[in-house]
């Protein structure tokens, strides 16, 4: 579904990505850790086509993703992309932000774009908040909002980079169980988070990232109970630490 | 002698008014040209293809970092050299696209840049083409930024459009001037020219400040 074929890219002199090589499969759900600066937002943005890679080949979906003759606009239809930050558009409505994407780029009927959009804000628990927009809206509901968004497209692929970083504590649990819900449905996840709880919930495989390179790879449990390097280890007890 | 010239300028206000159209036309399509461009210009320049950001950008100091007066003449005067005779009309309409045009699209692209660029992203990720994003998502933000500094440009165009008088268009500026050599009473004569413009400027300030009030909140 996802492949990243000897992916390397660089921010001037960083080296960001340092020769990746990953298969994500159909229906996996992978997690992505590791200390800020390790590359691991970088990781899933260069998916999408969010940046540019300079080495190397991602395939998804049998579409090479940096080939200037891929149609990107196909591309980007089939991937749900949420941010850290939310980015709802706020001068539109829940509904609207949800509707923007299927009207203009898969040309759905309004109509059918805005029963779509009830039934994905109603799957995320919003249903009454059709018509609020973004600033009358809490930071989970946002969120949430936002994922509703991005599944309003019927992507195979959902990538999340650090959807609960930027809320306060109480607000992440009901952004977590969506995901987790999303995560049995069997669509294709890869999620940028440090949450542990969801890892060993719903991964099948944990990814540990540090300066650019994968370090470590495995299942949840035995990644976070018996990490095969020291890194990972040091990285594993500052989060359980605080 | 002061009503005297009094009765003579109330005779004449039929000039004035000629004049007061002349400057009224030239600035309403100036400003529409000036708007058009200075948004394509605008969008473009707040786009990260290096060609034309740079070469908008040398546009843009040009046009600002000239007089308009320069400009002007280089259009009325010079441009005939190059093969492009223009009556004074539509000379003046020129030297003002160009000349607005570089301020609007600073305007523009300074309210592009302000929108944050997860605004892109999110509107990318989910499909839309660059114009598309622009168009839905960019833009309509970015016009609570620009809208207040633009209305304030158009009021700077309007009293900019008193230069076209010295290439000899009949504006509002022209009539004073030649007024003026009829009736030797520059103060009357001229008060009367600025109070015209204020009329036409004073609701457009009005305007931006209540637009800035209201961006504001």
């Amino acid at each position: 579904m996802i492949e990243f074929k000897g992916v390397n890219k660089w921010f001037g002199k960083l080296h960001v990505l340092n020769h990746i090589d990953l298969k994500v499969q159909k229906g996996e759900v992978l997690v992505v850790c590791g200390p800020s600066g390790s590359g691991k937002s970088t990781l899933i943005r260069c998916i999408n086509k969010l940046e540019p890679i300079q080495k190397g080949e991602i395939i998804v979906n049998g579409m090479s993703v940096h080939d200037s003759a891929t149609n990107l606009t196909k591309l980007r239809t089939e991937i749900g992309f949420v941010f850290q930050q939310f980015y709802l558009y706020p001068h539109m409505t829940a509904l609207q932000n949800i509707t923007l994407a299927p009207v203009n780029v898969k040309k759905i009927a309004k109509a059918e774009a805005e029963k779509i959009g009830r039934e994905k804000l109603d799957r995320v628990g919003l249903a009454e908040k059709a018509d609020a927009y973004p600033a009358q809206l809490s930071g989970g509901q946002q969120q949430r909002v936002a994922i509703a968004r991005g599944l309003a497209m019927s992507p195979e692929i959902m990538l999340f980079d650090e959807p609960t970083s930027a809320l306060d504590p109480e607000m992440i649990g009901e952004v977590l169980d969506v995901m987790v819900s999303l995560a049995s449905e069997g669509i294709t996840m890869c999620v940028v988070t440090h949450e542990m709880g969801f890892a060993k919930k719903v991964a099948d495989r944990v990814l540990f990232m540090d300066e650019g390179k994968i370090i470590e790879t495995g299942k949840p449990a035995d990644f976070f109970d018996h990490p095969q390097t020291e890194r990972a280890a040091d990285f594993i007890s500052k989060i359980l630490s605080h | 002698m002061m009503t005297f010239y009094f009765g003579r300028l109330v005779e004449m206000f039929p000039f004035f008014l000629s004049g007061l159209w002349m400057t009224t036309k030239v600035a309403f399509i100036s400003l529409i040209v000036c708007t058009l461009i200075g948004f394509v210009l605008g969008m473009l320049r707040a786009n990260d293809t290096f060609f034309f950001k740079h070469l908008i950008g040398v546009y843009v100091a040009l046009a600002r970092g000239t007089p308009f007066v320069v400009q002007i003449f280089i259009v009325f005067f010079i441009f005939p050299e190059w093969g492009l005779q223009l009556e004074p009309f539509p000379a003046a309409l020129l030297a003002m696209a160009i000349m607005g045009s570089a301020f609007i699209c600073e305007i523009v692209a300074g309210g592009i840049a302000s929108i944050p660029k997860g605004q892109w992203e999110a509107a990318a990720s989910s499909g839309l083409t660059k114009v598309q994003q622009l168009r839905f998502v960019i833009i309509p933000q970015a016009l609570k930024v620009i809208l207040p500094p633009l209305v304030g440009q158009y009021v700077l165009l309007i009293k900019d459009t008193s230069v076209v008088s010295v290439i000899g268009v009949m504006d509002l500026t022209r009539v004073g001037w030649v007024t003026v050599m009829r009736i030797p009473e520059g103060l009357m004569v001229f008060a009367l020219v600025g109070l015209l413009y204020f009329a036409i400027s004073y609701p457009l300030i009005l305007l931006s400040n209540y637009l800035e009030r209201k961006m504001a909140r």
